[in-house]
């Protein structure tokens, strides 16, 4: 009995060791995050890629601190690289700067930072940008606004939301070329209070439907206490509004963070050869999605009031305006994408041509624009002349 | 006319949460004890009240535990510093970072969900915080149990001799502080904005403390403190089409500042608004 009870021990030992002497080399991966991971926004999306991409990559190993603030970014990569983290993303474009100082300490080290653009050879750059699919979201709220009027509550007045309002905006007139998209801003990426408050006082001007770029539902939430209809932002947020919530904006960082990391542990990225690495990731690649919920890309509730509103689309002809969201939807998911919302002529709002007929504007153009889409009301800091 | 009473409305809601967390935070440094812990405190209302009402199915539940766990937080500050005699600033800040910390590790998971069945934004709670700043109004000044806990702020020695229990009354002030500082919160993730999200109270402590200040620990003017902010926060989003809006982001607390201090400068000659005692532990035989 006793002899059986041991071979059983050295067997279940032998067992659970095996695997791990026998399989190959760990990787282990690093996470910085700004704001709490459960801030249903940024962070929380970052999150939610690092645990899927453990999930789907059985060598990968992952650590992360959340909460950091960007002076800091430092102390705290020098704390994953003692931890024995071979990969370090930072997810803050503030921490643009402490990391390529960082990377420059610790040369053997890869890192990755999101949204920024500075690169080095063991720092790439990372972005899952939403402009197509804010497009997209603009075509529906045009069709769907009864008063004309768009309610959209940003967070900062920077290039990169300005581009998402202004794809928005040339949604919203490609369907109703008279709606116009009143913007209000709150300086913060997350503040429900504010956003709340924004939202009401888009309401109280006669706004109908609304977007906006804020980490929480907020916005959601009190559009749908009135009966109006909003869409989505960075997190899955059907089940907030599950009657008045049309579509939004979902990302997957998995994408990015899976390719990455597996292009790292097959040796085609080193710390010597990511000075040309840049992922701006879009539809075509899976890195965002349109919808309110994964898998879900218009709700079924707004089908028929999509349905019944036709456009004259050019070179396309009459269509319903759902048929076209998932028309353009089909073209931006290609590669190259068939269609791209800031395709010339583009006037800004002001008249000043921006687009040339033809053209199409550079990642380096969107990653840098200040000016406003026609039909954007409201004040915009830093608007060029 | 519409604008103007739309405008008080949102005034009311905002104002709400703050009010509530004034008038504690008012009671607590009338009796001489001051804890910057508010934030921290709210979080944790917000938090229970939110996980309750999702649990139990009932908002007023939730906001039950949200004073509970208001009042359990407080009296952990009322233990350092009164009991223990701890400083005061150091004790609140540290109660404001542990409590935001413990809503937020115990909150992961929760934020992608709504409540399930919410109170109405403009409901009791509103009502019941204006009935409660004159309570606490008639409370503190036409009650010995008021003038007690005054003078146990302003003096304590001679309070003690009058045979006061000073840290009983401390504690007390500072475990109702706890309590509206814990509905405050609750307000938040059950009728305000009824959900969770972790450091959903984004300052408004803070704001809270600040009221507190500028009323001259004056609940009446608390309410007033209340809604100018509660106002002028809403116009900052309203009036952008108008005015810049890096001027009006200022608006809220500038206006406040300003409208609490003119109040408090034109009675600051005759009354010294600062309770004497605040921030000092008290020591008996001590001075």
């Amino acid at each position: 009995m006793r002899r059986l009870l041991w071979t059983l021990v050295i067997l279940l030992v032998a067992g659970l060791g095996a695997p791990s002497t026998a399989q190959v080399r760990k990787l282990k991966a690093g996470w910085i995050y700004v704001g709490p991971i459960g801030d249903y926004g940024w962070t929380h999306a970052h999150d939610v890629g690092r645990r899927i991409a453990e999930k789907t990559l059985p060598w990968l190993e992952t650590t992360y601190v959340e909460k950091v603030p960007e002076g800091q970014v430092e102390a705290f990569i020098d704390r994953l690289v003692k931890g024995g983290a071979q990969v370090i993303f930072t997810t803050s474009f503030g921490y643009m700067d402490g990391t390529l100082a960082a990377a420059r300490r610790y040369p053997d080290i890869i890192f990755a930072h999101c949204s920024g653009f500075k690169r080095a050879p063991n720092v790439a750059t990372y972005m899952a940008d939403f402009y197509q699919v804010y497009y997209l979201n603009g075509l529906m709220a045009g069709a769907l606004t009864r008063s004309g009027k768009i309610g959209y509550v940003g967070a900062f007045p920077i290039p990169e939301v300005k581009r998402h309002i202004s794809a928005f905006a040339l949604g919203v007139r490609a369907v109703n070329p008279r709606a116009t998209v009143h913007v209000r801003w709150i300086y913060e990426w997350f503040n429900p209070a504010a956003a709340k408050e924004a939202t009401e006082a888009l309401i109280a001007e006669g706004a109908d439907v609304f977007a906006f770029t804020e980490d929480s539902p907020t916005v959601v939430q009190v559009a749908a206490q009135k009966g109006l209809p909003s869409f989505g932002h960075y997190s899955p947020m059907y089940r907030f509004a599950p009657r008045h919530i049309v579509s939004g904006q979902l990302v997957h960082w998995e994408k990015i963070y899976v390719d990455f990391l597996r292009k790292v542990y097959n040796g085609t990225y080193t710390p010597r050869n990511l000075q040309n690495v840049d992922y701006w990731w879009l539809l075509a690649e899976g890195a965002v999605e349109l919808g309110a919920q994964p898998g879900m890309p218009v709700n079924p509730v707004f089908r028929p009031r999509l349905e019944a509103v036709k456009v004259r689309v050019p070179g396309i002809g009459t269509v319903s305006v759902y048929d076209l969201v998932f028309r353009r939807l089909r073209e931006m998911s290609g590669s190259p994408p068939a269609f791209d919302p800031f395709t010339g002529p583009i006037h800004d709002r002001n008249g000043k041509l921006r687009v040339p007929a033809g053209r199409r504007m550079t990642v380096q153009e969107l990653i840098t624009m200040e000016w406003a889409a026609p039909g954007i009301v409201g004040p915009w800091p830093k608007e060029p002349k | 006319m519409d604008a103007v009473l739309a405008t008080f409305l949102r005034a009311l809601a905002f104002g709400t949460p703050l009010l509530w967390a004034a008038l504690g935070e008012i009671v607590a440094e009338r009796s001489g004890v001051v804890n910057l812990g508010v934030e921290g405190m709210m979080l944790l209302g917000a938090f229970f009240a939110f996980a309750t009402a999702q649990l139990t199915g009932s908002p007023f539940l939730g906001l039950g535990a949200a004073g509970l766990a208001g009042t359990l937080a407080a009296l952990v500050h009322a233990l350092v510093c009164v009991r223990l005699r701890a400083n005061q600033y150091v004790s609140g800040l540290a109660l404001g970072m542990v409590g935001a910390g413990i809503a937020g590790l115990l909150g992961r998971g929760w934020e992608g969900t709504p409540l399930g069945k919410a109170l109405p934004e403009l409901s009791g709670i509103t009502l019941s915080g204006l009935v409660l700043s004159g309570l606490v109004w008639g409370f503190l000044y036409h009650t010995r149990w008021g003038i007690a806990l005054r003078s146990v702020g302003e003096s304590p020695a001679a309070a003690d001799a009058q045979g006061v229990s000073v840290p009983l009354v401390r504690s007390l002030a500072v475990g109702f502080g706890g309590f509206t500082a814990g509905i405050a919160g609750g307000f938040l993730s059950v009728a305000y904005r009824p959900s969770w999200t972790e450091g959903m109270t984004a300052g408004m402590g803070w704001i809270a403390i600040a009221i507190t200040v500028f009323s001259g620990w004056d609940p009446l003017r608390a309410v007033a403190g209340s809604l100018l902010f509660g106002t002028l926060f809403h116009l900052s989003f309203r009036l952008q089409g108008v005015v810049a809006p890096e001027l009006l982001k200022m608006a809220p607390y500038l206006g406040t500042i300003l409208a609490l201090t003119l109040t408090t400068a034109r009675r600051g000659s005759r009354i010294q608004e600062v309770p004497e005692a605040l921030g000092v532990p008290y020591v008996r035989g001590e001075r």
